[in-house]
């Protein structure tokens, strides 16, 4: 007889299991399962729901209301004009009027805007301030990575203590280029970041070692550093290309 | 969202910070109860529930209105009171309230409230109250609030994991850890559990 794990009888007490109507038949067969099972609700019974003290509403009021700053309606959008009624009619004649000109030969000279900074045998727009596109890929792999340490229930697995053997070099030399660029704060998010690969390097692996990387270095943090970082990685692709 | 709630949102965001209160009155004791579940006390659970109330009203000007206020507050108390948890748990020279038979200011020792009519009967609900907080203690920040958001207020699996930033099913098994850690914890002590 197939015996249920003590993770699905939970699941089954707590109604999160798929197919309740096999446990349920199991335990009327089999008096260790339901033992068990018993054993688990008799659990959550201890633990069910106290009454919660009622909190002093007028007390945190007063409390919080010395701490609101008084809010500012925001400036409108940019593109809060199109709500306008008059707006389309008006954007309809402006784009008509360039074709309509066209039509009827109509050829007006403008000035030559300044041209971009391109190479003599170039193939594409190089600007003054390239951005290494390596940059976006160590970025995903930071993000990888911390999502991991971020969730993971216990000890971190060889493969993911591997990657980040593996980025430490490659990080070290992006927290360089970010200084020599004057980007101070990615070099601040990127050292942060060279100190948990350190410690997930070097420390060894306790059942409690990936919670107190979390703890202790923010990786939560960190991770929402690091996707701010990418944002603005995008938008410097995005201008230069 | 009702049409109070809107307008009140409306008025804040023109400068009234009174309009506020009517936000307050209709969720802080719900949000007041999901975090006394997490911190597991009264007095982190309402700081926990004014820090939430303070940083939804800071970042009202961004809350979309196609959500619900309560759902967006919600999430917020949650994350506000595993992140107090977690402060604590660093800060070691912190001492919540423990309970014992003679209260000491010294000792951060409290008495629970006597609401049995004899001494025997006070004295089991001491000690049942008393295991139950060392179970807890056993439990990490994130077992801890899966599990009491789970079974003593019947969130949904998915809006924990939202709430915590994890998938569902690691929430899940956030929860089956928690109730076999405190299954565990209870088998020595309590006869009928086995």
């Amino acid at each position: 007889m197939k015996h249920f794990s003590e993770e699905e009888l939970i699941a089954y007490q707590l109604r999160e299991c798929s197919d309740e109507a096999a446990i349920s038949g199991h335990l009327e067969r089999c008096s260790e399962c339901a033992d068990l099972s018993e054993s688990i609700a008799e659990t959550l019974r201890i633990f069910s729901p106290e009454p919660v003290p009622q909190p002093d509403l007028d007390r945190s009021w007063q409390r919080l209301r010395g701490n609101l700053t008084v809010l500012t309606p925001q400036r409108p959008g940019v593109f809060e004009f199109l709500r306008k009624p008059w707006v389309w009619p008006a954007l309809g004649v402006a784009t008509a009027a360039p074709v309509l000109l066209a039509v009827f030969g109509l050829q007006t000279r403008h000035a030559q805007p300044p041209k971009p900074n391109y190479a003599i045998n170039g193939h594409g727009p190089l600007t003054t301030e390239p951005v290494d596109p390596g940059l976006a890929n160590h970025l995903d792999s930071a993000e990888r990575l911390l999502t991991e340490v971020n969730n993971s229930p216990g000890p971190l697995d060889d493969v993911t203590r591997q990657q980040a053997h593996d980025l430490l070099l490659k990080n070290a030399s992006y927290v360089q280029s970010a200084r020599d660029n004057g980007d101070l704060a990615g070099a601040a998010v990127l050292e942060h970041f060279g100190r948990v690969l350190t410690t997930i390097d070097n420390e060894p692996q306790t059942p409690h070692s990936t919670w107190r990387v979390r703890l202790e270095m923010n990786t939560n943090g960190l991770l929402l550093d690091i996707r701010i970082l990418q944002q603005n990685d995008d938008h410097a692709q995005g201008v230069t290309q | 969202m009702d049409k109070a709630e809107k307008e009140a949102i409306r008025d804040v965001l023109a400068g009234n910070r009174d309009a506020y209160r009517v936000l307050m009155d209709r969720h802080f004791s719900t949000v007041t109860r999901i975090a006394f579940r997490i911190t597991g006390n009264e007095a982190d659970a309402e700081e926990a529930a004014q820090e939430a109330f303070l940083r939804a009203y800071n970042k009202l000007p961004s809350f979309r209105q196609d959500s619900a206020f309560s759902t967006w507050i919600t999430r917020i108390a949650m994350n506000t009171a595993i992140n107090l948890v977690e402060r604590r748990s660093r800060d070691l020279s912190y001492q919540g309230p423990r309970i014992a038979d003679e209260p000491s200011p010294t000792d951060h020792t409290v008495r629970v409230a006597d609401n049995q009519p004899n001494p025997e009967g006070a004295l089991l609900t001491r000690e049942a109250a008393s295991l139950r907080q060392t179970a807890m203690a056993q439990l990490t920040p994130m077992e801890r609030t899966a599990f009491t958001l789970r079974h003593m207020e019947e969130i949904p699996m998915v809006e924990i994991a939202t709430a915590l930033n994890v998938t569902t099913n690691s929430a899940k098994q956030a929860v089956f850890r928690a109730v076999s850690k405190l299954r565990q914890s209870l088998m020595p002590i309590a006869g009928g559990i086995r």
